[in-house]
Protein backbone atom coordinates (compact mmCIF):
# COMPACT_ATOMS: atom_id res chain seq x y z
CA UNK A 1 0.00 0.00 0.00
CA UNK A 2 1.59 3.04 -1.46
CA UNK A 3 -0.13 6.53 0.53
CA UNK A 4 1.13 9.28 -1.26
CA UNK A 5 1.36 11.43 2.48
CA UNK A 6 3.08 12.28 5.13
CA UNK A 7 1.68 12.30 8.68
CA UNK A 8 3.27 14.46 10.90
CA UNK A 9 2.63 13.53 14.87
CA UNK A 10 3.68 15.76 17.43
CA UNK A 11 2.42 16.28 20.66
CA UNK A 12 2.23 19.97 22.40
CA UNK A 13 0.88 20.81 25.82
CA UNK A 14 -0.37 24.06 26.47
CA UNK A 15 -1.74 23.44 30.33
CA UNK A 16 -5.36 24.68 30.87
CA UNK A 17 -8.58 24.06 31.35
CA UNK A 18 -11.16 22.26 29.14
CA UNK A 19 -13.00 24.32 26.24
CA UNK A 20 -16.28 24.54 26.19
CA UNK A 21 -16.46 27.93 24.53
CA UNK A 22 -15.43 27.70 20.81
CA UNK A 23 -14.15 31.14 19.12
CA UNK A 24 -13.45 29.68 15.55
CA UNK A 25 -16.79 29.59 13.75
CA UNK A 26 -17.83 26.54 12.30
CA UNK A 27 -18.58 27.46 8.67
CA UNK A 28 -19.36 23.51 7.14
CA UNK A 29 -19.67 20.76 8.39
CA UNK A 30 -17.01 17.49 8.07
CA UNK A 31 -17.73 16.03 4.78
CA UNK A 32 -15.88 13.14 3.44
CA UNK A 33 -16.26 13.74 0.34
CA UNK A 34 -14.78 17.67 0.74
CA UNK A 35 -11.64 16.33 2.13
CA UNK A 36 -10.49 14.78 -0.97
CA UNK A 37 -11.82 16.81 -3.25
CA UNK A 38 -9.10 18.02 -5.66
CA UNK A 39 -9.46 21.66 -5.10
CA UNK A 40 -9.08 21.19 -1.43
CA UNK A 41 -5.41 22.45 -1.28
CA UNK A 42 -5.08 23.79 2.52
CA UNK A 43 -7.67 22.06 4.74
CA UNK A 44 -7.90 22.56 8.46
CA UNK A 45 -10.57 20.85 11.21
CA UNK A 46 -10.36 21.09 14.69
CA UNK A 47 -12.17 17.83 16.33
CA UNK A 48 -14.25 18.29 19.38
CA UNK A 49 -14.71 14.50 19.74
CA UNK A 50 -12.67 13.13 22.56
CA UNK A 51 -12.70 9.49 21.75
CA UNK A 52 -8.71 9.27 20.97
CA UNK A 53 -9.55 5.93 18.92
CA UNK A 54 -12.44 7.75 16.64
CA UNK A 55 -9.59 11.09 16.38
CA UNK A 56 -6.90 8.45 15.43
CA UNK A 57 -9.41 7.25 12.71
CA UNK A 58 -10.48 10.43 11.29
CA UNK A 59 -6.70 11.79 11.55
CA UNK A 60 -5.94 8.54 9.40
CA UNK A 61 -9.01 9.14 7.20
CA UNK A 62 -7.49 12.30 6.66
CA UNK A 63 -3.46 10.67 5.80
CA UNK A 64 -5.61 8.21 3.14
CA UNK A 65 -8.22 10.59 1.79
CA UNK A 66 -6.98 13.81 1.23
CA UNK A 67 -5.93 14.80 -2.18
CA UNK A 68 -1.99 14.36 -2.46
CA UNK A 69 -0.68 17.72 -3.00
CA UNK A 70 -2.69 19.09 -0.04
CA UNK A 71 -1.42 20.53 3.02
CA UNK A 72 -3.51 19.49 6.01
CA UNK A 73 -3.64 20.16 9.62
CA UNK A 74 -5.68 18.68 12.50
CA UNK A 75 -5.89 19.64 16.12
CA UNK A 76 -7.68 17.60 18.51
CA UNK A 77 -7.79 17.01 22.32
CA UNK A 78 -8.30 13.90 24.07
CA UNK A 79 -9.94 12.65 27.33
CA UNK A 80 -7.63 10.87 29.60
CA UNK A 81 -5.38 8.49 27.74
CA UNK A 82 -1.82 6.73 27.50
CA UNK A 83 -1.11 6.46 23.59
CA UNK A 84 1.48 3.70 22.87
CA UNK A 85 3.52 3.68 19.81
CA UNK A 86 2.80 1.04 17.20
CA UNK A 87 5.81 -1.80 18.76
CA UNK A 88 5.69 -1.16 21.92
CA UNK A 89 5.01 -3.11 24.81
CA UNK A 90 2.32 -2.14 27.06
CA UNK A 91 3.33 -3.97 29.77
CA UNK A 92 6.89 -2.65 30.19
CA UNK A 93 5.14 0.43 29.19
CA UNK A 94 2.33 1.41 31.03
CA UNK A 95 1.19 0.62 35.01
CA UNK A 96 -1.75 -1.06 33.46
CA UNK A 97 -3.50 -0.99 36.72
CA UNK A 98 -3.50 2.35 37.26
CA UNK A 99 -6.00 2.85 34.17
CA UNK A 100 -8.40 1.23 35.97
CA UNK A 101 -11.59 -0.88 34.33
CA UNK A 102 -12.40 -0.92 31.25
CA UNK A 103 -9.57 0.65 29.98
CA UNK A 104 -9.86 0.17 26.26
CA UNK A 105 -13.35 0.98 26.71
CA UNK A 106 -14.60 4.34 25.85
CA UNK A 107 -17.80 4.77 28.37
CA UNK A 108 -19.63 7.73 27.79
CA UNK A 109 -20.02 8.93 24.49
CA UNK A 110 -20.30 12.76 25.51
CA UNK A 111 -20.06 12.89 29.08
CA UNK A 112 -17.49 14.28 31.11
CA UNK A 113 -13.73 14.08 30.16
CA UNK A 114 -12.31 13.45 33.17
CA UNK A 115 -14.41 10.77 34.13
CA UNK A 116 -14.37 6.85 34.05
CA UNK A 117 -10.92 5.06 33.09
CA UNK A 118 -7.24 5.98 31.50
CA UNK A 119 -8.30 4.40 27.86
CA UNK A 120 -5.13 2.69 26.86
CA UNK A 121 -4.52 3.15 22.92
CA UNK A 122 -1.94 1.76 20.75
CA UNK A 123 -1.26 4.42 17.63
CA UNK A 124 -0.65 3.43 13.82
CA UNK A 125 2.97 5.08 14.04
CA UNK A 126 5.97 4.83 15.48
CA UNK A 127 7.73 5.73 18.55
CA UNK A 128 7.16 6.17 22.16
CA UNK A 129 4.11 6.48 25.13
CA UNK A 130 2.71 8.90 25.74
CA UNK A 131 -0.28 10.63 28.28
CA UNK A 132 -3.07 12.51 27.00
CA UNK A 133 -5.48 14.65 29.45
CA UNK A 134 -7.82 17.47 27.83
CA UNK A 135 -5.30 20.14 28.57
CA UNK A 136 -3.28 18.51 26.06
CA UNK A 137 -3.93 19.98 22.72
CA UNK A 138 -2.56 17.21 19.85
CA UNK A 139 -1.68 18.45 16.15
CA UNK A 140 -1.38 16.59 12.93
CA UNK A 141 -0.19 18.05 10.01
CA UNK A 142 -0.29 16.03 6.41
CA UNK A 143 1.35 17.14 3.70
CA UNK A 144 3.25 16.13 0.48
CA UNK A 145 6.70 14.37 1.20
CA UNK A 146 8.69 17.12 -0.95
CA UNK A 147 7.80 19.43 1.61
CA UNK A 148 8.44 17.77 4.32
CA UNK A 149 11.18 18.72 7.18
CA UNK A 150 10.91 17.48 10.76
CA UNK A 151 11.15 21.24 12.25
CA UNK A 152 9.12 23.06 9.56
CA UNK A 153 5.51 22.66 11.45
CA UNK A 154 7.40 22.03 15.06
CA UNK A 155 8.59 25.56 14.49
CA UNK A 156 5.29 26.92 13.41
CA UNK A 157 3.58 25.64 17.04
CA UNK A 158 6.65 27.34 18.32
CA UNK A 159 5.84 30.63 16.57
CA UNK A 160 2.16 30.04 17.80
CA UNK A 161 2.98 29.70 21.09
CA UNK A 162 5.43 33.15 20.87
CA UNK A 163 2.36 34.59 19.93
CA UNK A 164 0.48 33.46 22.70
CA UNK A 165 3.58 35.28 25.00
CA UNK A 166 5.23 31.98 25.87
CA UNK A 167 8.99 32.80 24.96
CA UNK A 168 11.85 30.02 25.26
CA UNK A 169 10.06 27.12 23.65
CA UNK A 170 12.23 25.73 21.03
CA UNK A 171 12.51 22.50 18.34
CA UNK A 172 15.06 20.28 20.57
CA UNK A 173 17.52 17.79 18.44
CA UNK A 174 14.17 15.01 18.59
CA UNK A 175 12.31 17.43 16.48
CA UNK A 176 10.13 17.79 19.97
CA UNK A 177 8.89 20.88 21.33
CA UNK A 178 7.63 19.30 24.69
CA UNK A 179 7.06 15.83 24.51
CA UNK A 180 4.07 14.81 26.61
CA UNK A 181 4.46 11.60 28.81
CA UNK A 182 4.31 10.57 32.49
CA UNK A 183 6.21 8.46 35.01
CA UNK A 184 4.04 5.73 35.68
CA UNK A 185 6.73 3.09 36.22
CA UNK A 186 4.54 -0.36 35.12
CA UNK A 187 5.59 -2.91 37.64
CA UNK A 188 6.05 -5.69 35.68
CA UNK A 189 9.15 -3.64 33.53
CA UNK A 190 11.83 -4.68 35.93
CA UNK A 191 11.05 -8.40 35.08
CA UNK A 192 10.75 -8.28 30.87
CA UNK A 193 12.71 -8.21 28.23
CA UNK A 194 10.72 -7.30 25.40
CA UNK A 195 11.64 -6.88 21.62
CA UNK A 196 10.64 -3.84 20.15
CA UNK A 197 10.42 -0.03 20.93
CA UNK A 198 11.47 1.23 24.32
CA UNK A 199 10.33 5.14 25.24
CA UNK A 200 12.69 7.81 25.48
CA UNK A 201 12.16 9.11 28.97
CA UNK A 202 11.30 13.00 28.21
CA UNK A 203 10.94 15.89 30.63
CA UNK A 204 7.10 17.39 30.38
CA UNK A 205 6.35 21.19 30.70
CA UNK A 206 2.84 23.06 30.86
CA UNK A 207 2.49 26.12 28.87
CA UNK A 208 0.81 28.84 30.43
CA UNK A 209 -1.30 29.65 27.93
CA UNK A 210 -5.21 30.94 29.31
CA UNK A 211 -7.18 27.75 26.90
CA UNK A 212 -6.85 25.02 24.37
CA UNK A 213 -9.07 27.53 21.86
CA UNK A 214 -6.68 30.48 22.17
CA UNK A 215 -3.73 27.89 21.27
CA UNK A 216 -6.05 26.32 18.84
CA UNK A 217 -6.26 30.26 17.21
CA UNK A 218 -3.02 30.65 16.90
CA UNK A 219 -1.92 27.38 15.54
CA UNK A 220 -4.40 28.21 12.96
CA UNK A 221 -3.26 31.33 12.37
CA UNK A 222 0.52 30.15 11.80
CA UNK A 223 -0.33 27.54 9.06
CA UNK A 224 -2.74 29.77 7.67
CA UNK A 225 0.40 31.98 7.18
CA UNK A 226 2.01 29.33 5.48
CA UNK A 227 0.23 28.00 3.23
CA UNK A 228 -3.11 30.53 3.16
CA UNK A 229 -5.84 31.24 5.66
CA UNK A 230 -8.71 28.90 5.51
CA UNK A 231 -11.83 29.34 7.75
CA UNK A 232 -11.22 25.72 10.20
CA UNK A 233 -13.69 23.07 10.00
CA UNK A 234 -15.22 22.00 13.30
CA UNK A 235 -15.98 18.74 13.84
CA UNK A 236 -18.62 18.60 16.73
CA UNK A 237 -19.28 15.75 18.75
CA UNK A 238 -22.00 14.45 16.74
CA UNK A 239 -20.28 15.03 13.12
CA UNK A 240 -17.63 12.61 14.46
CA UNK A 241 -20.20 9.85 14.92
CA UNK A 242 -21.67 10.68 11.87
CA UNK A 243 -18.76 9.95 10.41
CA UNK A 244 -18.11 6.84 12.49
CA UNK A 245 -21.69 5.44 11.22
CA UNK A 246 -21.47 6.53 7.16
CA UNK A 247 -17.83 6.96 6.34
CA UNK A 248 -16.81 3.00 6.16
CA UNK A 249 -13.15 3.62 6.35
CA UNK A 250 -13.68 5.57 9.63
CA UNK A 251 -15.54 3.01 11.06
CA UNK A 252 -13.33 0.21 10.01
CA UNK A 253 -10.03 2.10 11.40
CA UNK A 254 -11.99 3.20 14.64
CA UNK A 255 -12.72 -0.94 14.93
CA UNK A 256 -8.82 -1.69 14.30
CA UNK A 257 -7.72 0.48 16.71
CA UNK A 258 -9.91 -0.57 19.63
CA UNK A 259 -9.73 -4.33 19.06
CA UNK A 260 -8.29 -5.95 21.84
CA UNK A 261 -5.85 -7.60 19.51
CA UNK A 262 -4.28 -4.40 17.91
CA UNK A 263 -3.65 -3.22 21.52
CA UNK A 264 -2.41 -6.24 22.80
CA UNK A 265 -1.92 -8.79 20.97
CA UNK A 266 0.63 -6.27 18.36
CA UNK A 267 3.03 -6.45 21.04
CA UNK A 268 6.59 -7.40 19.80
CA UNK A 269 7.87 -10.64 21.65
CA UNK A 270 8.57 -10.53 24.82
CA UNK A 271 10.62 -13.00 27.65
CA UNK A 272 9.19 -12.37 31.72
CA UNK A 273 11.49 -14.15 34.27
CA UNK A 274 11.44 -13.33 38.13
CA UNK A 275 15.14 -14.38 38.06
CA UNK A 276 18.19 -12.93 35.83
CA UNK A 277 18.94 -15.27 32.88
CA UNK A 278 21.34 -15.55 30.25
CA UNK A 279 19.52 -13.77 27.84
CA UNK A 280 18.60 -11.15 30.57
CA UNK A 281 21.13 -10.76 33.61
CA UNK A 282 19.62 -7.65 35.40
CA UNK A 283 19.05 -7.83 39.21
CA UNK A 284 15.77 -8.20 40.29
CA UNK A 285 13.94 -6.76 42.40
CA UNK A 286 13.20 -8.77 45.26
CA UNK A 287 10.09 -10.49 45.60
CA UNK A 288 7.26 -10.05 47.95
CA UNK A 289 7.96 -12.13 51.13
CA UNK A 290 4.64 -14.04 51.08
CA UNK A 291 5.90 -16.07 47.85
CA UNK A 292 6.74 -19.51 48.27
CA UNK A 293 10.35 -19.54 48.81
CA UNK A 294 11.44 -21.22 46.04
CA UNK A 295 9.20 -19.30 43.40
CA UNK A 296 10.60 -19.25 40.65
CA UNK A 297 9.18 -18.60 37.34
CA UNK A 298 9.23 -17.55 33.47
CA UNK A 299 7.63 -17.38 30.39
CA UNK A 300 7.58 -15.86 26.87
CA UNK A 301 4.95 -14.17 25.16
CA UNK A 302 4.44 -13.70 21.73
CA UNK A 303 2.14 -11.39 20.03
CA UNK A 304 0.37 -11.16 23.28
CA UNK A 305 0.19 -15.36 23.52
CA UNK A 306 1.79 -17.31 25.89
CA UNK A 307 4.06 -19.56 24.17
CA UNK A 308 6.17 -21.06 26.71
CA UNK A 309 6.53 -21.53 30.50
CA UNK A 310 9.08 -22.52 32.89
CA UNK A 311 10.43 -23.03 36.27
CA UNK A 312 8.57 -24.02 39.28
CA UNK A 313 5.44 -22.10 40.50
CA UNK A 314 3.41 -21.58 37.12
CA UNK A 315 1.62 -24.24 35.66
CA UNK A 316 2.35 -24.61 31.91
CA UNK A 317 -1.24 -26.65 31.45
CA UNK A 318 -3.05 -23.81 32.59
CA UNK A 319 -1.15 -21.01 30.90
CA UNK A 320 0.39 -22.35 27.60
CA UNK A 321 -1.50 -20.75 24.62
CA UNK A 322 -3.36 -18.15 26.54
CA UNK A 323 -3.17 -14.58 25.36
CA UNK A 324 -2.23 -12.15 28.33
CA UNK A 325 -4.89 -9.61 27.78
CA UNK A 326 -7.30 -12.46 28.22
CA UNK A 327 -6.17 -13.65 31.74
CA UNK A 328 -9.05 -12.05 34.52
CA UNK A 329 -7.60 -13.15 37.69
CA UNK A 330 -4.56 -14.84 37.88
CA UNK A 331 -5.55 -16.52 40.94
CA UNK A 332 -7.03 -18.51 38.85
CA UNK A 333 -4.48 -19.67 36.52
CA UNK A 334 -1.87 -20.51 39.36
CA UNK A 335 -1.72 -23.04 42.79
CA UNK A 336 -0.71 -20.13 44.93
CA UNK A 337 -3.33 -17.09 46.29
CA UNK A 338 0.02 -14.84 46.69
CA UNK A 339 1.53 -15.43 43.62
CA UNK A 340 -1.55 -14.98 41.97
CA UNK A 341 -1.71 -11.64 43.50
CA UNK A 342 1.31 -10.56 42.70
CA UNK A 343 0.65 -11.75 38.90
CA UNK A 344 -2.45 -9.69 39.09
CA UNK A 345 -0.20 -6.48 40.12
CA UNK A 346 2.80 -6.81 37.52
CA UNK A 347 0.50 -7.30 34.79
CA UNK A 348 -2.38 -4.53 36.28
CA UNK A 349 -5.17 -6.96 36.24
CA UNK A 350 -7.52 -5.62 38.42
CA UNK A 351 -9.28 -7.49 40.66
CA UNK B 1 1.01 3.06 6.28
CA UNK B 2 3.45 4.43 3.54
CA UNK B 3 5.51 2.45 1.49
CA UNK B 4 9.33 2.69 1.74
CA UNK B 5 9.54 4.69 -1.02
CA UNK B 6 7.33 7.21 0.21
CA UNK B 7 8.84 7.55 3.37
CA UNK B 8 12.10 7.51 2.02
CA UNK B 9 11.21 10.79 0.42
CA UNK B 10 10.28 12.62 3.67
CA UNK B 11 12.93 11.18 5.47
CA UNK B 12 15.51 12.96 3.89
CA UNK B 13 14.91 15.51 0.79
CA UNK B 14 17.92 17.20 0.99
CA UNK B 15 20.10 14.00 0.70
CA UNK B 16 17.71 12.69 -2.07
CA UNK B 17 18.50 15.60 -4.10
CA UNK B 18 21.79 15.75 -3.38
CA UNK B 19 22.67 12.34 -4.96
CA UNK B 20 20.21 13.00 -7.97
CA UNK B 21 23.24 15.10 -8.67
CA UNK B 22 26.23 13.83 -8.26
CA UNK B 23 27.46 10.16 -9.57
CA UNK B 24 26.50 6.98 -7.28
CA UNK B 25 29.33 5.72 -5.47
CA UNK B 26 27.84 3.47 -3.41
CA UNK B 27 27.25 0.22 -4.82
CA UNK B 28 30.45 -0.77 -4.17
CA UNK B 29 29.63 -3.29 -1.43
CA UNK B 30 29.97 -6.52 -2.83
CA UNK B 31 27.44 -9.09 -1.34
CA UNK B 32 29.41 -12.27 -2.80
CA UNK B 33 32.05 -11.58 -0.12
CA UNK B 34 29.74 -12.29 2.64
CA UNK B 35 27.21 -14.89 0.92
CA UNK B 36 29.73 -17.71 1.08
CA UNK B 37 28.01 -20.06 2.67
CA UNK B 38 24.80 -19.91 0.71
CA UNK B 39 26.28 -19.15 -2.54
CA UNK B 40 25.04 -21.61 -5.21
CA UNK B 41 26.07 -22.54 -8.38
CA UNK B 42 23.91 -21.09 -10.41
CA UNK B 43 23.41 -17.48 -9.20
CA UNK B 44 19.78 -16.58 -7.90
CA UNK B 45 18.79 -13.30 -10.30
CA UNK B 46 18.28 -10.00 -8.48
CA UNK B 47 15.37 -7.20 -8.90
CA UNK B 48 14.30 -4.03 -7.50
CA UNK B 49 10.85 -2.36 -7.00
CA UNK B 50 10.53 1.14 -7.07
CA UNK B 51 9.59 0.69 -3.44
CA UNK B 52 12.96 -0.28 -2.75
CA UNK B 53 12.63 -3.98 -2.04
CA UNK B 54 14.71 -6.58 -3.32
CA UNK B 55 14.31 -10.17 -4.53
CA UNK B 56 16.41 -12.88 -5.40
CA UNK B 57 14.78 -15.40 -7.48
CA UNK B 58 16.19 -18.73 -8.19
CA UNK B 59 16.79 -20.65 -10.96
CA UNK B 60 14.20 -22.57 -11.77
CA UNK B 61 11.96 -19.75 -10.65
CA UNK B 62 10.45 -21.01 -7.86
CA UNK B 63 11.50 -19.99 -4.69
CA UNK B 64 12.80 -16.17 -3.57
CA UNK B 65 14.30 -14.38 -0.98
CA UNK B 66 12.67 -10.34 -0.33
CA UNK B 67 14.13 -7.84 1.50
CA UNK B 68 14.22 -4.37 1.41
CA UNK B 69 17.41 -2.23 -0.19
CA UNK B 70 20.65 -0.98 0.52
CA UNK B 71 19.62 2.01 -0.44
CA UNK B 72 16.65 2.21 1.39
CA UNK B 73 18.21 1.17 4.79
CA UNK B 74 20.82 3.74 4.81
CA UNK B 75 17.91 6.56 3.90
CA UNK B 76 15.83 4.88 6.59
CA UNK B 77 18.35 5.47 9.51
CA UNK B 78 18.57 3.24 12.51
CA UNK B 79 15.82 0.46 12.43
CA UNK B 80 13.99 -0.07 15.49
CA UNK B 81 11.77 -2.59 15.15
CA UNK B 82 11.02 -5.07 11.99
CA UNK B 83 7.27 -6.55 11.63
CA UNK B 84 7.00 -9.88 9.91
CA UNK B 85 4.23 -11.80 8.58
CA UNK B 86 3.06 -15.24 9.73
CA UNK B 87 4.68 -18.08 7.28
CA UNK B 88 1.87 -19.46 4.98
CA UNK B 89 0.56 -15.93 4.30
CA UNK B 90 -0.42 -15.79 0.51
CA UNK B 91 -0.02 -12.37 -1.06
CA UNK B 92 -0.34 -10.42 -4.49
CA UNK B 93 2.49 -7.94 -5.55
CA UNK B 94 2.34 -5.16 -3.77
CA UNK B 95 0.65 -6.87 -0.78
CA UNK B 96 1.95 -5.35 2.97
CA UNK B 97 3.98 -8.08 4.03
CA UNK B 98 5.24 -6.60 7.07
CA UNK B 99 6.70 -3.38 8.35
CA UNK B 100 10.18 -1.36 9.34
CA UNK B 101 10.33 0.93 12.07
CA UNK B 102 13.27 3.22 12.23
CA UNK B 103 14.29 6.33 14.39
CA UNK B 104 12.41 8.38 11.69
CA UNK B 105 9.51 6.64 10.39
CA UNK B 106 6.99 3.58 10.37
CA UNK B 107 7.22 1.69 6.49
CA UNK B 108 5.58 -0.99 5.15
CA UNK B 109 7.17 -3.51 3.00
CA UNK B 110 5.45 -4.82 0.32
CA UNK B 111 5.71 -8.25 -1.85
CA UNK B 112 6.94 -7.37 -5.00
CA UNK B 113 5.77 -9.86 -6.30
CA UNK B 114 3.03 -13.04 -5.97
CA UNK B 115 4.09 -14.85 -3.58
CA UNK B 116 3.93 -17.53 -0.39
CA UNK B 117 5.57 -16.97 2.50
CA UNK B 118 7.54 -20.06 3.69
CA UNK B 119 9.90 -18.54 5.92
CA UNK B 120 10.23 -15.42 8.12
CA UNK B 121 14.03 -13.85 9.35
CA UNK B 122 12.62 -13.78 12.97
CA UNK B 123 16.41 -12.81 13.79
CA UNK B 124 15.24 -9.56 13.01
CA UNK B 125 13.11 -9.08 15.38
CA UNK B 126 16.04 -9.32 18.22
CA UNK B 127 18.19 -8.06 15.72
CA UNK B 128 16.90 -5.07 13.87
CA UNK B 129 19.92 -3.53 13.35
CA UNK B 130 21.16 -6.21 11.07
CA UNK B 131 18.53 -4.19 8.27
CA UNK B 132 21.46 -1.33 8.48
CA UNK B 133 23.94 -3.77 8.49
CA UNK B 134 23.81 -5.70 5.70
CA UNK B 135 20.29 -5.10 4.18
CA UNK B 136 20.77 -7.04 0.55
CA UNK B 137 22.28 -10.18 2.48
CA UNK B 138 19.94 -13.28 1.80
CA UNK B 139 22.24 -15.72 4.03
CA UNK B 140 21.72 -16.71 7.83
CA UNK B 141 22.46 -13.55 10.17
CA UNK B 142 21.79 -11.52 6.99
CA UNK B 143 19.19 -8.45 6.64
CA UNK B 144 16.78 -10.79 4.53
CA UNK B 145 12.95 -10.43 5.36
CA UNK B 146 11.27 -13.44 4.22
CA UNK B 147 11.72 -16.39 1.79
CA UNK B 148 8.88 -17.50 -0.43
CA UNK B 149 7.70 -19.40 -2.96
CA UNK B 150 6.58 -18.44 -6.14
CA UNK B 151 3.89 -19.49 -8.81
CA UNK B 152 3.19 -18.81 -12.30
CA UNK B 153 2.17 -15.04 -11.28
CA UNK B 154 5.06 -14.61 -9.08
CA UNK B 155 7.17 -14.99 -12.51
CA UNK B 156 5.52 -12.49 -14.16
CA UNK B 157 5.52 -10.14 -12.19
CA UNK B 158 9.30 -10.62 -11.60
CA UNK B 159 9.80 -10.01 -15.12
CA UNK B 160 8.61 -6.53 -14.83
CA UNK B 161 10.71 -5.73 -11.89
CA UNK B 162 13.84 -3.81 -12.29
CA UNK B 163 17.57 -4.93 -12.66
CA UNK B 164 20.65 -3.96 -10.46
CA UNK B 165 21.54 -1.18 -13.14
CA UNK B 166 18.25 0.01 -13.81
CA UNK B 167 17.44 0.56 -10.08
CA UNK B 168 20.55 1.91 -10.03
CA UNK B 169 19.34 4.62 -12.43
CA UNK B 170 16.12 5.12 -10.60
CA UNK B 171 17.69 6.09 -7.10
CA UNK B 172 19.93 8.52 -8.45
CA UNK B 173 17.31 9.83 -10.28
CA UNK B 174 14.49 9.79 -8.19
CA UNK B 175 14.26 13.24 -7.16
CA UNK B 176 10.71 13.24 -5.36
Amino acid sequence: MALPRRLLNTFSRPRIRPYYNISLSARRLFNAEAVSHPSNRVQVYISRATDPYLNLSIEHFLLQKSPPDSVVLFLYTNRPCVVVGRNQNPWVEVNLGLLGPGRSKVVDGSGDDNQGPVLLVRRRSGGGTVFHDPGNVNYSVICPPASFDRNKHAEMVVRALRSLGVSGSRVNERHDIVLDGRSCAPPAAPFIKARGVESVRSPIRNVEIPDTAAFEEAVVAEFGAMYGNVDPEIIRVTDAETALDDVPAVAKGYAELKSLDWIYAQTPQFSFSTHPTEDDPRPRPSLPDDLPADFRAAMTVRHGQIIEVSGKGLPEESLKSTYLHHITDWRSKVDSESVGRWLNTLFGVIS
Amino acid sequence: MASIARCLRAARPSTLSRLAQVPRTRYNWQPATLRAFSASPIRDIRKYTKDHEWIDLNAEKTAGVIGISEYAAEELGDVVYVELPEEGKEVSAGDTIGAVESVKSAADINAPIACKVTSVNLGLEEKPGTINQVPEDDSHGGGWIVKVQVGEQGVKDFDALMTLEEYKAFTGSEEH
